[in-house]
């Protein structure tokens, strides 16, 4: 990993928080700063057999994360996704539906080192 | 403003080749700008992390066109043009932001060499080079173009890139997101 300068570190993230409606906090500025990478959960108005596809494949990256030792969250929900990760053998994984900034702040501050990541030093 | 359909890795840099991540998690340039102009962001899956995995090599076109992966790249093609045409009907504007260098998301930069293939050795920033698009990205314009969905405007950043200029991959997204 020299040169490569990834947290190990992969939050699923509903929509309303990467695209957040006007007078909510944004979500993806949190995650962005704390050093997360996202994946975008669909939106809420794609059509149940899209979002299906999309949640398919969002399962599928998130089993790969997750068996290599990244630290996989959810922020927010979203319906099919318990199915998708559940059809990929994964349990939902720890989530928060956070409805302040703090409360964002707060779940990222207390996760683990994922196990993925090298020691320090 | 409209809606930019982004290549996953500019929101998440976990998903990079070992070596390639330049950031800990959200590529913010471009990010940054695409909201700051209000534009609504709807990241694309990552063609090569579900099918090659974490572990993967730095790759060029060749290996990455097969019939296999091109089955892959269209099956996530179908699903990101259908939800363009959604947002095509409803009015928005679309822009697609890719990845130049990249062998699946290149926009006018893929990497391209017939003969890589065993043990690799070759470093970043090697040759490989190509003008042309990526694998996944050829599959989502003829995955449009069967839909009769106008291409939209699109561009790739250039983090990958060995003369990657990030004032440079600035001006040209304003550009686009001006025309």
């Amino acid at each position: 990993m020299e040169g490569d300068h990834r947290s190990f570190r992969v939050a699923l993230v509903a929509d309303r928080y990467v695209n957040p409606p006007a007078g909510e906090f944004d979500g993806l500025e949190i995650l962005g700063e704390a050093g997360w990478g996202v994946m975008q959960l669909p939106a809420e108005d794609y059509p149940v057999e899209l979002a299906a596809s999309m949640l398919s494949e969002v399962a599928d990256q998130a089993e790969e994360f997750a068996r290599h030792g990244y630290d996989v969250v959810v922020v927010g929900e979203r319906r099919g996704l318990t199915e998708a990760l559940t059809a990929v053998g994964m349990q939902l994984p720890d989530q928060v539906r956070p409805s302040t900034r703090e409360e964002l702040v707060e779940f990222l501050a207390d996760r683990p080192a994922p196990t993925a990541a090298p020691s320090p030093g | 403003m409209g809606v930019a359909f982004v290549a996953h890795c500019l929101l998440n840099q976990n998903s990079k080749t070992d070596g390639g991540a330049s950031c800990p998690g959200v590529y913010s340039p471009a990010v940054d700008m695409l909201r700051s102009r209000g534009w609504r962001i709807e990241q694309m899956p990552c063609p090569e992390l579900a099918f090659t995995g974490l572990n993967r090599f730095w790759g060029v076109r060749e290996q990455y066109d097969t019939i296999a992966h091109r089955r892959h790249c269209r099956r996530i093609a179908d699903a990101v043009a259908t939800a363009i045409a959604l947002r095509v009907e409803q009015g928005e504007e679309v822009v697609l932001i890719g990845v130049e260098g990249s062998p699946s998301m290149g926009v006018c930069i893929t990497s391209s060499d017939a003969t890589y293939g065993g043990r690799p050795t070759w470093p970043a920033g090697a040759p490989e080079l190509a003008e042309g698009e990526g694998i996944y990205v050829e599959e989502l314009r003829q995955a449009l173009q069967a839909r009769g969905i106008p291409l939209p405007r699109m561009m790739g950043v250039t983090t990958p890139l060995p003369d990657h200029d990030p004032e440079a991959e600035r001006r040209a997204l304003a550009a686009l997101l001006d025309s």
